[in-house]
């Protein structure tokens, strides 16, 4: 590998003057979000320092434990996000934090048993991050469609249930329907990989001054990883989720 | 299948939707279960297949209480047609199935031919059928089941004279073939045609319950 080019500390301060022209381009279009841009360009920055800063510090103090630390963390944080997509459903940020725990966890610990990835703190924490954050859309979009059915397929479940079939017969169509709706997304994106975007992982480890067909090793790793993370999420979510919304006489709670 | 309505009180948060109703539904006829709207006359139907649970009191289904009885089997002897049609599958063949995969084409038939629609209605699309075909459909999809007990809930309400004909007659053939049917209905001239016993419910009590004939609810009303 050769050495890594990256920006010195003044290079990211002229980087500044870009935002500079943006804030010209604002201003001349008379758009009145110039505040609004200014508090995102000093926000995204702080956020970086502080994130780096952390990460220094997991990846030469406290090692994999650490990283699985960080890791642990993300999935409450995803929990809560995608948890608030379920408005109406009870309990759903603990369905969603369930779903990415069981989904992003045992995805993130396949590749670090199965040797695929390093069991190195700098290789954890950001695949950990790839993959919570798919499983945490999937999650959300899981939910989102449980909410759906709950407010506009109520009297078809009624129904099933009146025909006397379980609550989990009678919600299989919801379920179908909200599994579906998570997976697109990164199906289609799996699809189209190399070909519309570059993603992530690769154009980082191009950047990075590995070769791109070394890099494609890598992408291909990430995009199946997310595929299983997803899938595995969206599953969990939408059962945990589906048990809060029926009683033990199979009813649909109030 | 007798159910046994046992002191029984239905609450929702403040509202009080069934106080403290005691009353015998009697098994092979039809118990017509009327009064004014909010009366408590939908909850009381969806207390008999545990789609409800009293909040006190019991309701005992030939003399077992129903928390005793396996739900799932429960709602599959106790059909229930509700009152707006919701159709769950793009043809009336699946539809008529739904509760009971295996109920060959050919019963299908019978099942909508009892329901008052062509045998061959079975081939046709669910998108596009009218309410009184619908709910006809859906009638025929609870009578796949072969339940002993029949609830419907205002099924005839939103319903065109010949589909309410139908319907009126399925109840007929039933409870003179000795088939137990629950029927709510705002129509006192309909509770009359069809109920050999007629429970009437005012704001969650029960107010009369006897023969159509001693009903005064029924001569009274100003209901069609």
């Amino acid at each position: 590998m050769s050495a890594v080019h990256v920006p010195s500390w003044p290079g990211v301060a002229a980087s500044l003057v870009l935002v500079a022209v943006a804030l010209a381009v604002v201003a001349r279009a008379r758009l009145r979000i110039t505040r609004e841009l200014v508090v995102a360009v000093v926000r995204a920055g702080v956020q970086l320092v502080a994130v780096g800063a952390v990460l220094l510090a997991i990846f030469k103090y406290a090692g994999l434990p650490g990283a699985f630390g960080w890791a642990a963390l993300m999935v409450v944080i995803a929990g809560q996000v995608a948890g608030r997509r379920g408005g109406g459903v009870a309990r759903s940020r603990m369905a969603a934090t369930i779903g990415v725990a069981a989904g992003g966890g045992s995805t993130l610990l396949a590749l670090v048993l199965l040797g695929v990835i390093a069991a190195q703190a700098r290789v954890v924490v950001p695949v950990a991050g790839m993959i919570i954050g798919g499983s945490m859309q999937a999650s959300g979009l899981a939910l989102r469609r449980v909410d759906d059915a709950l407010h506009a397929g109520r009297p078809a479940i009624e129904a099933r249930l009146f025909l006397g079939l379980s609550a989990r017969e009678a919600f299989a169509p919801h379920t179908r329907d909200a599994l579906h709706t998570a997976l697109l997304p990164v199906v289609d994106s799996t699809k189209v990989v190399g070909l519309i975007t570059l993603p992530g992982a690769m154009t980082g480890l191009i950047l990075g001054g590995v070769d791109p067909l070394t890099a494609i090793r890598y992408q291909i790793v990430v995009m199946y990883m997310m595929l299983a993370a997803a899938a595995l999420s969206a599953y969990v979510t939408t059962r945990v989720a589906e048990t809060a919304l029926f009683d033990e006489a199979h009813r649909l709670r109030e | 299948m007798t159910f046994v309505l046992d002191a029984v009180s239905v609450r929702r948060g403040v509202a009080l939707l069934l106080d403290d109703v005691t009353a015998t539904i009697r098994a092979g006829e039809c118990t017509a279960v009327t009064g004014p709207s909010g009366a408590g006359k939908s909850t009381l139907l969806r207390l008999l297949n545990r789609m409800l649970e009293p909040t006190a009191g019991r309701v005992i289904l030939q003399g077992t209480p129903l928390p005793a009885l396996d739900v799932l089997d429960l709602r599959r002897r106790v059909g229930l047609v509700a009152q707006r049609p919701t159709l769950l599958t793009g043809q009336v063949l699946d539809e008529v199935r739904v509760g009971r995969p295996d109920v060959p084409p050919e019963e299908v038939r019978s099942l909508l031919a009892e329901a008052g629609l062509p045998r061959d209605f079975a081939d046709r699309a669910t998108a596009g059928l009218s309410g009184g075909e619908a709910q006809r459909v859906c009638l025929a999809r609870a009578l796949a089941l072969r339940p002993e007990v029949l609830l419907l809930d205002e099924p005839t309400s939103s319903l065109d004279p010949a589909s309410a004909e139908a319907i009126e007659r399925v109840v007929r053939d039933l409870s003179d073939a000795g088939g137990t049917v629950v029927l709510v209905s705002h129509d006192a001239a309909q509770a009359r045609r069809l109920a050999g016993d007629v429970i009437v419910l005012r704001a969650g009590r029960l107010e009369e319950h006897g023969p159509p004939q001693e009903i005064a609810y029924l001569q009274s009303s100003a209901l069609p």
